[in-house]
């Protein structure tokens, strides 16, 4: 066992190591003829041959080119014949998929099994041509031959979005952008070094932050978001914040050409890669060199970058905190004097004692530290050592909580099963923590690595069902065996999984043409929401609406219809609507918002005649011109005619017409609206205008009863104050709706001395109250006398006192 | 970056109510629904973003300078339309540059709203998403999903989103606070959604089988009982007694605020005047006719002490407050010693917020005032009273006729006539014609559709039967009450003066169980466990009177586990009570008394899908249509 520090270099007041994690599995691959695009988080590589490079035609390869899909391990996974055109630029998503964008603006979307979806990046890509592009975990940004530039921020719904001219016209020395999770704007930014300064571009502006030290030949980003890295022209190294106020470093390479990789290692250090030789340059300024044989390729990791070159691959981090306070040579931390300790206690010796007293009261702490230390160690040797050192420091303590330990070790466990070079996933403990276990599965789903993700999923007790419908889904395409027999297969794995969805697993089968196998495996699914989409596209439609209602959820009916109208005949659309009373609701209320001329249709099918009478009705409401809508009144009219039990609605409509044609006499004669009114304001109008014969005529012609229109009359009258009017409509009979009335009406419009002259043809016992509205104290009290009405009088006389 | 955000907001109340240190009336935490909200809002604006102007989305252009908007809202088919049109104006007018539209739609995306987006040639411009808020904490004892149509929807339309929105919301309420052990309730559609509810819970063990194991029996929760708005559509017809009752029925208070004249509201806002009551400088300062929204809500110490009460007793304790607080500023006479006149100076700030808000509930309530003083008011009143208590007369038709000959709104007329219709089991066939001709004639036959709707509900049909079915549920529940105490009432009836309303004694007999069951109203109504109670038993006989079925249904947890203890200790146990289709002010507060009833034993927790009144109820049943004349 070679000692811990062996491989760690001192930059300044820190460590760096870099470890060997494989040994390539791949044969002779020449790195420098190829294009090369990484996943992070120890994710795979995917090469192809670099068609502007020069190679030696061998016999064994095909002259097509192919894009592969290796492990960090160098494992093959998949090769992917490429018969498109010219690739501008490769990279991974957050998932893992693929993305290799071409000179025509086409991007193709590949997972690691090589299927692919595609999308384009939109015509102005497509005449102009693509010339770079850049990518981040989640997005793209493509510089087109016009200078223009096109982001992709989301890939479930690609959209190409332009962003501001960066009004340049020759291409850029370098560029590149920082995702939107690291700006202000929560926008993706563009960083384009021109001339001699760096352009910041936008969704909305191109902003020069008019910089001297340029051009700059290569640029990076720091994986935090926070640093800039640029190459300037005079060959430094310079360090700069995103936001171009603070300076933290620089450095002179004295190297005239540009590094062909620039790449930061963690976030404070950045590594530089000419031909076979790589740079690292620390904060302060110190550097350390390592040469190659060959061309590499350097991979960067939040918390390290790994390289991959011909025969290997290797890992470049600075020594974390806690292993460094172990193993630095004559480290006095307390964990240094646990880890010592243990192996003199192995060694039999009583030193581990004095070790142990000496660190006594942190002895916790330095258990802790162990324990992370363990979990920065990529050999298992150490790994063990580290954790054993814990568990020995343990057992000093009266209390400690092992939670910790325990979870260290399930960890580790997992990260060394993924770590296997048959796996292929390096990932460090930190990438672990910042992926997430779930994150994880997922990328072990994507290889097809169902056995593992499923023993890890058991073993950190998480939800397999994920990985089973996965595994489902791709027994489904790839087995050739006949339905019910696959049937049979996919349902005994996950029947001892209640509740499992069998949707998505029923989805497949259709999309790979096994309809019967579908239908099979659909009648397992529990959730009627579920089973609805699948059925749609079976074209199970009668089927789908009702498991839809069944779901109870509106908008799922409300898309099974909309697909329904869509897609069938109207006739035998409504077929399947009639006899399912929430279909035909929500329909019904879907027509009045958006397709009134479908509910007339619905309505007639379904015979019902008030709602579709109805309908007529309220669409002459909306009509201008008199005749059009006089003749739509006639359409409702005679819907209400077909049936013997409307003759209510029939004789009102009638009316409404003779209305709307009174109402057209009338505009003529006097040249003012009155279409719109009722019968009621229409001679309430008419009176107010002057027009009381007139008004009687009407209201003779709709016979309206007496008292509304002695009320109508009265009220018209006292609004254009035509008390004479009033009067002598008082006298003109006996009134059907008494004098109250009139003297309320006339108090309303402050009248009293008209309002008194009605008082006395009142109810008696009313009168004393209705002097008193007109503040006539003395008649009020002589009538409450009258009347013997005791409280009334007395309420007089107080009120009277209080007035004079 | 000049990335200019603006977002349009449409029928979503934000969350974010101004609480203040109000403390909780029940013994839930509602503050963890609140901060849930309130986060997810959060992240839906991303607030590092810096909104910088809100809109109101409504129909017509949006002119903006921001190039980045967020649009909030409702997933309802006419808010596409508003937005298809902001995007169509911005696309013709070539100077305007590009913009960036996103949706979130509260609380969930629907098919419907993307196939109108997409008719209207638009979906492919906007990013979509979601901001799941459904039931908002209006206090802490009502939450409300705040969809201002469901009744009409749920009712009229038998749409039965609101139902399933419903029951998601429960389901998250669930999710919180536990499992709730019994389920009871009354009408159709309550059982729809209690079913929907238990299905849910068996889908969701497919969902997330471990969440749906460990999901436990709530502690404090020990039922929910669903009151379906069919089962007693004469409460809401009734007009509003309680203080915040008639400022809804005269202001209408909208997501907890209300629109008052801002002279009103500047009274409330004018800084106090120093000394005894002095600043009447108000009226003048502020032009009449300009509208203020003012908060209601429970942060306002005097309102929550007025709002339950009848408003017959508001003024007297107006007066006691404004005495009190006049001595308190007198106290400052007394300060002679510096510390004495520093803890006056500290009491001070107190007072001016108390003063404040003196002023605005005086001034309140002199409006309130004025217009239960009027005739109109007091007739109309005494016909309801007299309708709803059964001893109507030839008088009650007659003033409904006298209403509609002096054209009284409408939506005033049909309250009565709806009311008189209900309690009557309809009207008798002659009057029924005479009533529909009379309205048809005076307020237009477009009104042909409004009496259809009316009668589709059954608010508005002719006699077929003589049974008086609702005055047998009168009887038996003992619905009015002819001594009612308005300033120490012992009966829910006081909200009412007099009428206990439907709903909320159906609660009452769940939840309380009198010496004598058929009497619920008892004063001596003492409380007992509803999770092992005997449920509706004692009042089968009423409730199959009653429109809709009659549920009462358990949930379990089937891992074998002991049920949880009876109760925390203190902890009263909290009933939660689902208002389907709407509840009013009243009706809060009847259930609010019912609390005080239990001497601390229980609380309520309000659920409803909106705050409605007898306006809002019927004016959504009426037939709008253009009017042409504006155009003309």
């Amino acid at each position: 066992m070679s000692p811990p520090t062996a491989d760690w270099i001192q930059l300044h007041d820190r460590f760096y190591r870099k470890q060997e994690i494989y040994t390539m599995l791949w044969k002779q691959v020449d790195l420098s003829k190829y294009m090369l695009a990484a996943a992070p988080f120890g994710g795979p590589l995917a090469l192809v041959r670099d068609d502007r490079k020069v190679l030696l035609l061998q016999k064994q390869q095909p002259i097509k080119p192919s894009i592969y899909l290796y492990t960090s391990s160098g494992k093959l996974m998949e090769t992917i014949q490429w018969e498109k055109g010219h690739i501008v630029g490769m990279g991974w998503t957050e998932t893992e998929q693929l993305l290799c964008v071409l000179e025509d603006g086409t991007v193709r979307m590949y997972n690691i099994l090589g299927e692919y979806t595609q999308f384009s990046l939109g015509k102005d890509a497509k005449d102009n041509k693509v010339i770079e592009v850049q990518f981040w975990g989640t997005g793209l940004v493509a510089l087109t031959g016009s200078f223009q530039l096109i982001a992709i921020t989301n890939f479930d719904e690609p959209r190409p979005l332009f962003l501001a001219d960066p009004g340049i016209n020759e291409p850029p020395y370098s560029w590149t952008v920082i995702p939107p999770k690291f700006t202000l704007s929560r926008h993706v930014e563009v960083l384009i070094a021109h001339n001699s300064t760096i352009l910041v571009v936008d969704a909305t502006e191109a902003r020069d932050e008019r910089l001297q030290q340029g051009p700059f030949s290569k640029m990076s980003i720091s994986p935090d978001g926070k640093y800039l890295a640029l190459f300037t022209a005079d060959g430094k190294l310079w360090v700069v914040s995103t936001d171009f106020q603070k300076n933290l470093s620089e450095f002179a390479t004295r190297s005239q050409v540009p590094p062909q990789q620039l790449v930061w290692c963690g976030t404070d250090s950045v590594v530089l890669y000419w031909d076979k030789i790589v740079l690292m340059v620390g904060p302060y300024g110190d550097w350390i060199k390592y040469t190659y044989d060959d061309a590499i390729f350097l991979i960067p990791e939040i918390d390290g970058v790994r390289v991959i070159s011909t025969d290997k691959c290797e890992f470049l981090q600075k020594v974390p905190d806690a292993t460094e306070n172990i193993f630095k040579i004559g480290s006095t931390a307390p964990a240094a004097m646990l880890y010592d300790a243990l192996d003199h206690f192995e060694k039999k010796s009583p030193k581990a004692d004095e070790n142990i007293r000496s660190i006594r009261l942190e002895l916790s702490d330095a258990v802790e530290a162990c324990i992370e230390a363990a979990g920065h160690e990529i050999s298992h040797q150490y790994q063990r050592s580290l954790l054993k050192a814990a568990s020995f420091g343990k057992s000093f303590l009266d209390i400690h909580n092992a939670d910790s330990f325990v979870e260290m070790c399930k960890v580790l466990r997992v990260l060394n099963a993924v770590r296997y070079y048959e796996i292929g996933i390096p990932m460090t403990y930190t990438q672990y923590q910042r992926l997430s276990p779930e994150a994880l599965i997922d990328r072990l789903i994507s290889r097809h690595q169902y056995l593992l993700a499923i023993r890890i999923c058991e073993y950190l007790k998480m939800r397999t069902d994920r990985i089973l419908i996965h595994w489902a889904c791709s027994k489904i395409k790839k087995s050739n065996d006949d339905e019910d027999t696959i049937c049979r297969m996919v349902v005994e794995k996950l029947a001892n999984k209640p509740g499992l969805s069998y949707s998505e697993i029923a989805m497949t089968a259709h999309k790979a043409g096994q309809s019967k196998l579908a239908t099979m495996l659909l009648d397992y699914e529990p959730r009627a929401g579920d089973q609805v989409p699948l059925l749609m596209s079976m074209q199970e439609d009668e089927l789908a609406l009702v498991k839809a209602i069944e779901s109870g959820d509106t908008d799922l009916v409300y898309h099974v219809i909309l697909h329904l109208k869509r897609k069938l005949q109207l006739g035998e659309f409504f077929r399947i609507i009639n006899n399912k009373p929430l279909a035909c609701n929500l329909l019904e209320s879907y027509c009045k918002q958006q397709d009134p001329e479908l509910l007339k249709d619905f309505y007639y099918q379904d015979d019902r005649t008030v709602e579709r009478a109805n309908l007529t009705l309220m669409e002459s409401f909306r009509q201008k011109d008199s005749t059009e809508r006089i003749n739509t009144i006639k359409g409702a009219l005679r819907i209400y005619q077909e049936d013997k039990e409307h003759t209510f609605e029939v004789k009102a409509i009638e009316d409404s017409i003779k209305l709307l044609q009174t109402q057209v006499q009338l505009e003529k004669d006097y040249s003012q609206p009155f279409s719109g009114l009722s019968i009621s304001s229409t001679v309430y109008k008419l009176i107010t205008i002057n027009q009381s014969n007139r008004a009687t005529k009407v209201r003779g012609d709709f016979k309206m009863p007496d008292k509304r229109f002695w009320w109508i009359k009265l009220r018209a009258l006292v609004e254009i104050r035509d008390w004479d009017g009033v009067a002598t409509l008082a006298k003109s009979k006996k009134s059907p709706i008494g004098y109250e009335p009139f003297v309320e009406e006339c108090v309303k419009a402050m009248q009293f001395r008209e309002a008194a002259k009605y008082i006395l043809k009142c109810d008696a016992h009313l009168r004393a109250g209705l002097f008193l509205k007109i503040e006539a104290y003395q008649e009020a009290g002589e009538q409450a006398l009258l009347q013997k009405d005791l409280d009334t009088l007395r309420y007089v006389a107080w009120v009277g006192d209080a007035k004079i | 970056m000049s990335t200019s955000t603006a977002a349009a907001v449409a029928a979503a109340s934000s969350p974010a109510q101004p609480t203040g240190a109000h403390l909780g009336h029940t013994s839930l935490n509602i503050d963890s629904l609140r901060d849930l909200a309130r986060k997810e809002l959060v992240n839906v604006l991303d607030s590092d973003h810096g909104v910088e102007k809100i809109y109101h989305l409504q129909p017509g252009p949006l002119e903006t300078d921001c190039k980045n908007l967020i649009y909030i809202c409702r997933p309802q088919v006419n808010y596409m339309k508003y937005i298809a049109e902001h995007i169509h104006t911005h696309t013709k007018d070539s100077r305007a540059g590009s913009y960036t539209y996103s949706l979130f739609f509260v609380p969930r995306r629907t098919a419907l709203c993307e196939k109108v987006l997409e008719d209207e040639g638009v979906f492919g411009e906007i990013t979509k998403g979601e901001y799941h808020l459904d039931l908002i904490p209006l206090e802490d004892d009502v939450l409300s999903l705040e969809w201002d149509s469901t009744f009409k929807e749920l009712y009229l339309e038998q749409d039965t989103t609101s139902i399933y929105y419903a029951a998601k919301a429960l389901m998250r309420l669930q999710g919180i606070y536990g499992l709730f052990p019994r389920i009871l309730g009354k009408g159709d559609y309550s059982k729809a959604l209690c079913d929907m509810m238990l299905r849910m819970r068996r889908e969701m063990a497919v969902d997330d089988l471990d969440a749906s194991q460990t999901m436990q029996l709530s502690q404090n929760i020990d039922s929910l009982i669903i009151i379906d708005r069919s089962v007693d559509l004469v409460t809401p017809l009734c007009t509003q007694l309680t203080y915040e009752g008639l400022i809804d029925e005269i202001f209408h208070i909208k997501n907890s605020f209300v629109e008052v004249d801002a002279s009103l509201a500047s009274a409330a806002s004018a800084p106090p005047g120093g000394g005894s009551g002095s600043g009447t400088q108000s009226s003048a300062t502020a032009p009449t006719g300009k509208k203020k929204k003012v908060p209601l809500n429970g942060g306002d110490k005097l309102f929550d002490e007025l709002r339950d009460l009848n408003f017959a007793v508001v003024g007297g304790l107006l007066n006691k407050v404004a005495k009190r607080i006049n001595a308190d500023y007198e106290e400052r006479h007394n300060a002679k010693t510096v510390p004495q006149i520093r803890q006056f100076i500290v009491k001070m700030g107190g007072l001016a917020a108390e003063h404040q808000s003196l002023r605005l509930h005086t001034a309140l309530a002199e409006e309130i005032m004025n217009y239960t003083m009027t005739d109109d008011f007091n007739r109309i009143l005494e016909v309801q009273q007299n309708v709803v208590a059964g001893i109507a007369t030839n008088k009650e038709p007659e003033y409904i006729e006298e209403m509609i000959n002096k054209q009284a709104p409408l939506v005033q007329v049909l309250r009565l006539l709806c009311l008189y219709s209900l309690v009557n089991s309809g009207l008798k066939p002659k009057q029924f014609e005479f009533f529909k001709r009379e309205i048809l004639e005076t307020y237009g036959f477009e009104h042909i559709q409004t009496l259809e709707n009316l009668r589709r509900l059954g608010m508005l049909t002719k006699q077929t039967t003589t049974k008086n079915t609702y005055g047998l549920v009168r009887r038996s529940l003992s619905l009015i009450v002819d001594e009612v105490n308005e300033h120490a009432p012992n009966d829910i009836s006081y909200v009412y003066s007099g009428y206990a309303p439907l709903s909320v004694r159906l609660v009452q007999c769940v939840v309380q169980r009198g010496k004598d069951n058929k009497q619920p109203g008892g004063p001596g109504g003492k409380g007992s466990g509803i999770a092992g109670g005997n449920g509706w038993k004692g009042f089968e006989d009423v409730l199959r009177m009653l429109p809709g079925r009659t549920f009462d249904e358990t949930q379990r947890v089937d891992d074998g586990q002991p049920r949880p203890s009876k109760r925390m200790n203190g902890q009263p146990r909290v009933s939660l009570v689902f208002f389907l289709g709407g509840c009013t002010f009243t009706e809060i507060s009847a259930t609010r008394f019912l609390a005080s009833q239990e001497g601390g034993q229980r609380d309520f927790v309000i659920c409803t899908t909106q705050i409605l009144n007898g306006n809002t109820l019927v004016d959504s049943l009426v037939q709008k249509v253009p009017d042409l004349h504006a155009s003309a």
